[in-house]
């Protein structure tokens, strides 16, 4: 009888610890339940969330939360807000907002039609280079976020305004760029969005969002798929062991290297490839229910990516594609990568895919390219024979920037993001072709003081007949000018914006001593008409002032991109005759065709003859 | 073993096991089967390790305790050593599983609070055997 009573006992103690478990787990807070209460998330589709898949692949998880992709969208908590709302105010076009705190929200003081208003930031978008905020509209319009006038630059620590980091001329008009977040950035800066639009219809019809997301940011089931039935069946410990025996993919996720190629590159290309739906009618479609396209799938079916030959939609801007384009089809604006790549041969005849150089799971988050595919890695992983004599195929020294494959071959002329960016369409550098389509070229990006007939001659005298003298440049500067120069002055925006950031690289093919016209004409670029290219050119004339010791480093900080014209030009030329002083004593005579004479003075008529060749289409491409 | 003191640590310490060996058990399972509920939850897993770890560990200074109390303790503290002892190990894993029940944000639940009383009961024990020894 006592042993049996012992035994019943023990029995009770033994399930005691599984039934508290148990009871808490069921009746306990759900911290599933808690991520979806948050605002946006709705996980009631067959998406689970990064949480469910940390489980079992911590490493993965982790090495994803690091990256730029984790945090494109974030509500505004602690440290996700990288912006300084410290109550300062900061003005631009005359007028002034102020970023402040209050009960640990973030605000923003702005100027609107009756004085003033204040606007709550509910979402902060982008965290990398810079980050965007947004207010939640009036409950008129349901859940649609729109944009605030002001971004936080990351790299400069500073504010701006929207008006001078898009791509654009000056506009003093502060709200052109509220955009809602539901119908724009909500598709490619996080997962699996259904934007819900809702049409009134009312005799003036509005419209209004009731978005949802699996996920803020770029999480593992934007590129794996969605994870419920993976996670359901790796519940049992029975099918992980089979799936730890077998390598054969998983049919329920989706591996980026483990599909055809065209749908690994779509995996990427899904965001990195500006597009329309298939056909163009499924808008309505894609704005109410989310994009069709999963992981898995080429995008083909799903949508179209944009060309230069893309029929234009709106009416009043027949070039409103045409224009992310140069004349050859390469994209020069950034979020087309996936273009440039299946435009190269590498992709067209072999099996080359983005995985092929870039890693979502390791190495530095910057660009988020395999360690061991840095630099030429990336392409003599491939190309063994050149590795092996590299100066035979460059025909510059090894150790120089002439000799570095994708100086050549991915050439830096895409703009984006107040940068300029390398093209994914990897291809050989052709003089004519380029300067003939009105883009930039490999050679005359680095050799900065030379013109196109020049790197032709040279590219012909290393590799044959192929390589031909351009006759004439789209813009009607002449041949004959330093390429660059001709570029920075004459070019459409993206070719100034590409020239200016261009003129001021330290791994240029010239020495210190001859770098005098690169300063002197991008001081001039300080004027352009777009403030995007004259903060580009103030960056790029800030590093020459550093690697040259001219001392200018105080007017560059008082020159603001935003002041007015007359403002702009007084300190231009004053910045100018600084510069011209303290350059002589540094450098070098100067070619001619860099528009400098014998006393390194710049050619002013020459200059303005080259402004004047400006076309006067505005490009107005934002991103 | 005639003390009642040391019998009463002694079965207290078996109860103390037979409760935190299944609760390891238990959260094994919970990890075998990928149970959301509590992997999803960091505070809910580090707590209810640690009161798995502390019911283990303090089952067993129990039973060393009954094990030498008699021969070790003098007989003067012995009783209030057992009885700290026994309090200590029992609100110290209670007070980590109780956090990890009600476990809000990124933080552990009030039951936490436990923890500290317990341990404060441990030490005191602790002291009043050091006592006794000397």
């Amino acid at each position: 009888m006592l042993a049996v009573r012992a035994l019943l006992l023990s029995a009770a103690l033994f399930v005691v610890a599984p039934l508290a478990a148990w009871l808490a787990l069921a009746f306990g807070p759900d911290p599933v339940a808690l991520q979806a209460a948050q605002p946006l998330r709705e996980l009631e589709r067959d998406y689970e969330g990064s949480a469910s898949c940390e489980a079992c692949h911590p490493a993965q998880h982790a090495s994803w939360a690091r990256t730029f992709h984790a945090t494109m969208t974030q509500l505004p908590r602690g440290a996700a807000v990288l912006g300084k709302f410290d109550g300062q105010p900061v003005a631009f076009y005359g007028r002034s907002a102020t970023p402040f705190e209050r009960d640990g929200e973030f605000w923003m003081r702005l100027p609107d039609a009756r004085g003033e208003r204040e606007a709550r930031v509910a979402l902060c978008v982008g965290s990398n280079r810079y980050q965007q905020y947004f207010e939640l509209a009036g409950a008129a319009l349901g859940d649609t976020y729109v944009r605030l006038p002001l971004l936080w630059h990351v790299g400069e620590q500073r504010w701006m305004h929207l008006n001078g980091v898009f791509l654009e001329p000056d506009n003093p008009d502060w709200s052109v760029h509220a955009s809602s977040w539901n119908d724009n950035c909500v598709f490619c800066h996080n997962t699996a969005p259904v934007p819900r639009l809702a049409l009134s219809s009312e005799a003036v019809p509005s419209k209004s969002f009731d978005t949802t997301v699996a996920e803020l940011g770029i999480a593992c089931e934007a590129c794996h798929g969605p994870g419920e039935r993976h996670v359901a069946r790796m519940a049992s410990p029975v099918e992980r062991y089979r799936a730890h025996l077998d390598d054969a993919p998983s049919s329920d996720i989706v591996h980026p290297a483990k599909v055809g190629q065209m749908e690994s590159l779509a995996v990427c290309g899904q965001c990195h490839s500006q597009r329309l739906p298939e056909p163009l009618e499924r808008i309505t479609e894609f704005l109410e229910q989310g994009a069709s396209f999963r992981p898995g799938s080429a995008l083909a079916g799903h949508v179209r990516p944009i060309t230069r030959d893309t029929p234009p939609i709106d009416a009043h801007n027949g070039r409103i594609f045409s224009d992310r384009f140069w004349r050859d089809g390469s994209a020069r604006l950034s979020a087309y990568e996936y273009l440039g790549v299946t435009q190269s041969p590498c992709m067209q005849s072999s099996a080359f895919t983005c995985g092929s150089c870039h890693v979502m799971h390791s190495g530095d988050v910057h660009g988020n390219i395999e360690p061991d595919k840095r630099g030429d890695a990336a392409c003599t992983q491939c190309h063994e024979d050149i590795a092996r004599d590299p100066r035979a195929h460059t025909h510059h020294d090894p150790a120089r920037s002439g000799s570095r494959c994708l100086e050549c071959h991915m050439p830096r002329m895409v703009y984006g993001i107040l940068d300029i960016h390398r093209s994914h369409r990897i291809e050989v550098p052709d003089p004519k072709r380029d300067i003939e389509a009105g883009r930039p070229n490999a050679c005359t990006s680095c050799h900065l003081d030379r013109g196109a007939a020049w790197a032709a001659e040279s590219m012909r005298a290393w590799w044959g007949e192929r390589f031909a003298a351009p006759s004439s440049r789209p813009d009607g500067a002449p041949l004959e000018l330093a390429d660059s120069i001709a570029s920075l002055h004459s070019g459409d925006a993206v070719l100034r914006a590409v020239y200016a950031k261009q003129l001021g690289r330290a791994d240029a093919a010239l020495g210190a001593r001859q770098k005098a016209f690169a300063v002197s004409n991008l001081i001039v670029a300080l004027g352009d008409g777009y403030p995007s290219i004259r903060g580009i050119a103030r960056r790029s004339l800030r590093a020459l002032d550093a690697e040259l010791g001219l001392g200018l480093a105080a007017e560059l900080e008082g020159f603001d991109v935003f002041s007015s014209v007359d403002e702009r030009r007084t300190r231009l030329l004053a910045l100018l005759k600084r510069a011209q002083q303290a350059l002589r004593s540094r450098s070098d005579a100067a070619r001619p065709e860099t528009l400098l004479d014998a006393n390194l003075a710049l050619d002013l008529e020459r200059v303005t003859q080259l402004l004047n060749l400006q076309s006067d289409h505005v490009i107005s491409i934002g991103e | 073993m005639s003390d009642p003191s040391t019998r009463k640590a002694l079965r207290t310490g078996w109860i103390l096991l037979a409760i935190s060996l299944p609760l390891g058990v238990t959260l094994e399972a919970l990890h075998g089967f990928k149970v959301r509920g509590y992997l999803e939850s960091e505070v809910r897993r580090e707590m209810w390790r640690l009161a798995h770890a502390h019911g283990t560990l303090l089952g067993i200074l129990l039973l060393v305790f009954a094990a030498l109390a008699e021969r070790h303790v003098a007989e003067r503290s012995r009783a209030a050593v057992s009885r700290d002892l026994r309090v200590g190990a029992i609100l110290l894993p209670l007070g980590f599983f109780a956090g990890g029940v009600l476990e809000q944000g990124g933080d552990p639940s009030l039951g936490i609070a436990l923890v500290p009383l317990g341990a404060l009961f441990l030490l005191l024990a602790l002291v009043r055997a050091a006592r006794a020894l000397a």
